[in-house]
């Protein structure tokens, strides 16, 4: 996947789980949990889509590294290449 | 039979961690020993008509578009909509300290800082204090036991407002007598007074409907009528349970929201109930149906009066009688905006009663239906000494003792609060079995579902 794919799914997974979230001027270097007022709960929704849709086993020490949309980039680029 | 997660119990909070869990692993079973779901807030017929087992009001309303609520936070997580239900909001409640005084609340919350303010002029700046710490507080990181009432006596300094603020949210929420750990004083202080109360449109069973259909959608399996014997062990493990006619299954995870000397039996593992600090409470229930009873027409129309006559607010079970009718409860569940209209009305009482009074009384089938009925009679006078008059028209009555509690929903001595100690993460000794639920420590109905789904998500999800 390239890093437009990945930001992509990312951004489907966070539709998913609140319809009304708003990504007009969304800082891709910003925590999405402040800009998007997502809480932990929500938070992780997103490591369980991930790994309902690609299989993905994120442990919980490596939650932090999905806090923006580049740094979820950074991370599940090498895990995704060949999805 | 094996299952990946095995959920005992069909209230609301066995629900909701079921369907959190099925979500993302579909291989969930949900066991309630009961023919219907519901656990404490479930329904029954009578007289051909729907009754609530428990549900007075739902507390913690929100407003559609508020993020953060706890509400609209427990139905994101569980991909519900707020249009797959119909809410109505409370009319407005009352606190009723009989000869004392009245505070009136809403779901505005400046209606009742404006009656804390006429009322009581001299500490309103004391309750700008309180309503700072309700707001700075974090209630949801453990802490140990700490008084909400000596706290409440510090910071406001004025025993009669401090009971009254106290009684609703101990009648609504507190396992412990005559006081409430200042943790859950917080949460039920914004559940009740700074988010408010509400109800479905036609009955709990609407949301059980919503919730059964909800896990059966995304692939969980519910058995009603199925009943826990045994959780079978290896060391602090579980690795199955003796369910139903004889049947086995072997599961990889249990929560369990029937409670936590409830589950310790299960494992058969001893339970040392003098570890409980104080006495479970225990509480009747009282339902009035009656026809219209115009001499309340000109009253005006309360949800909810928390009710005290006596000279101090006290709360806990009495000791030498059935009920104690000093206090209580009044609930008219008509009166919620929009509630559509019914041929017949009704109202329901609560008081504090003794399980060990009933359950005595319970071995002489006659003296104990006898005593059911002096209580509704009782009941039925503390309200005429309230309203002037009380309906005369009545057209079918039940009451719940601790005793009927006990034999539907399996809680020990009926306590509807559980246990007044809590297990706030959930663990109690088992390395892949945990509560959720009334002992988990969330309470009412927004609370114990949001116990479900934060226990799965603190133990299921991350290791799936």
């Amino acid at each position: 996947m390239t890093s437009e794919d990945i930001k992509e799914v990312i951004i489907a997974i966070i539709k998913d789980i609140d319809e009304e979230a708003d990504f007009d001027g969304l800082d891709a270097d910003k925590p999405l949990r402040d800009q998007l007022e997502l809480d932990s709960m929500d938070f992780l929704d997103i490591v369980m889509e991930l790994r309902k849709r690609y299989k993905l086993q994120i442990p919980e020490q490596d939650y932090p590294q999905l806090a923006t949309l580049n740094s979820c980039v950074a991370y599940l680029q090498p895990l995704l290449q060949d999805a | 039979m094996r299952c990946s997660l095995l959920v005992i119990g069909g209230g609301l909070s066995g629900l909701a961690a079921a369907i959190r869990a099925a979500r993302f692993h579909p291989d969930v079973l949900l066991v309630e020993k009961h023919s219907r779901l519901g656990g404490l807030n479930s329904y029954f017929y009578r007289n051909d008509t729907l009754f609530e087992t428990g549900l007075h009001a739902i507390t913690n309303h929100a407003a559609a578009g508020d993020r953060k609520a706890p509400l609209n936070r427990l139905l994101r997580q569980l991909k519900l909509q707020r249009g797959d239900f119909s809410f109505c909001q409370q009319l407005g409640s009352e606190i009723r300290f009989l000869g004392q005084a009245s505070l009136l609340f809403s779901n505005d919350p400046e209606v009742l800082f404006a009656e804390v303010r006429a009322q009581f002029p001299e500490s309103w700046a004391r309750f700008q204090r309180l309503l700072s710490l309700v707001a700075d507080y974090d209630p949801f990181t453990p802490a140990p036991f700490r008084s909400a009432r000596a706290t409440l006596g510090e910071v406001l300094d004025n025993p009669l407002l401090t009971e009254m603020i106290l009684c609703p949210l101990m009648y609504y929420g507190s396992s412990r007598a005559d006081d409430i750990d200042l943790g859950q004083f917080v949460i039920m202080f914004r559940s009740l007074f700074l988010e408010g109360l509400f109800r479905p449109a036609g009955s709990i069973k609407d949301i059980l409907e919503v919730l059964a259909g909800q896990l059966r959608a995304l692939g969980g399996t519910i058995r009603t009528n199925c009943a826990v014997h045994e959780l079978l062990t290896a060391g602090d493990h579980v690795i199955g349970a003796q369910i139903g006619k004889g049947e086995r299954v072997e599961c990889d995870r249990v929560i369990s929201t029937v409670g936590h000397r409830e589950t310790l039996r299960l494992l058969g593992r001893s339970e040392n109930a003098a570890c409980e600090p104080t006495a479970r409470l225990s509480f009747v229930e009282n339902i009035f149906q009656h026809q219209p009873w115009p001499e309340w027409q000109s009253l005006p129309k309360r949800t909810i009066i928390f009710f005290n006559r006596g000279e101090r607010f006290s709360f806990h079970s009495p000791q030498s009688q059935g009920v104690d009718f000093t206090s209580g409860v009044i609930c008219f569940p008509s009166h919620f905006e929009g509630m559509p209209g019914r041929s017949l009305d009704e109202l329901r009482t609560t008081h504090l009663a003794s399980y060990g009074y009933w359950k005595a009384l319970a071995g002489t089938p006659g003296r104990y239906l006898d005593e059911k009925r002096q209580t509704a009679r009782k009941s039925a006078q503390t309200l005429a000494d309230l309203f002037g008059s009380f309906p005369a028209n009545i057209v079918y009555e039940d009451t719940f003792t601790p005793v009927t509690i006990e034999r539907y929903t399996g809680k020990i001595d009926g306590a509807i609060y559980g246990s007044p100690v809590k297990f706030p993460d959930g663990r109690f000794g088992c390395d892949n079995c945990f509560l959720a639920g009334t002992d988990q420590g969330f309470l009412g109905i927004v609370g114990s579902m949001l116990s479900g789904v934060s226990m799965v998500n603190q133990h299921i999800l991350p290791r799936l």
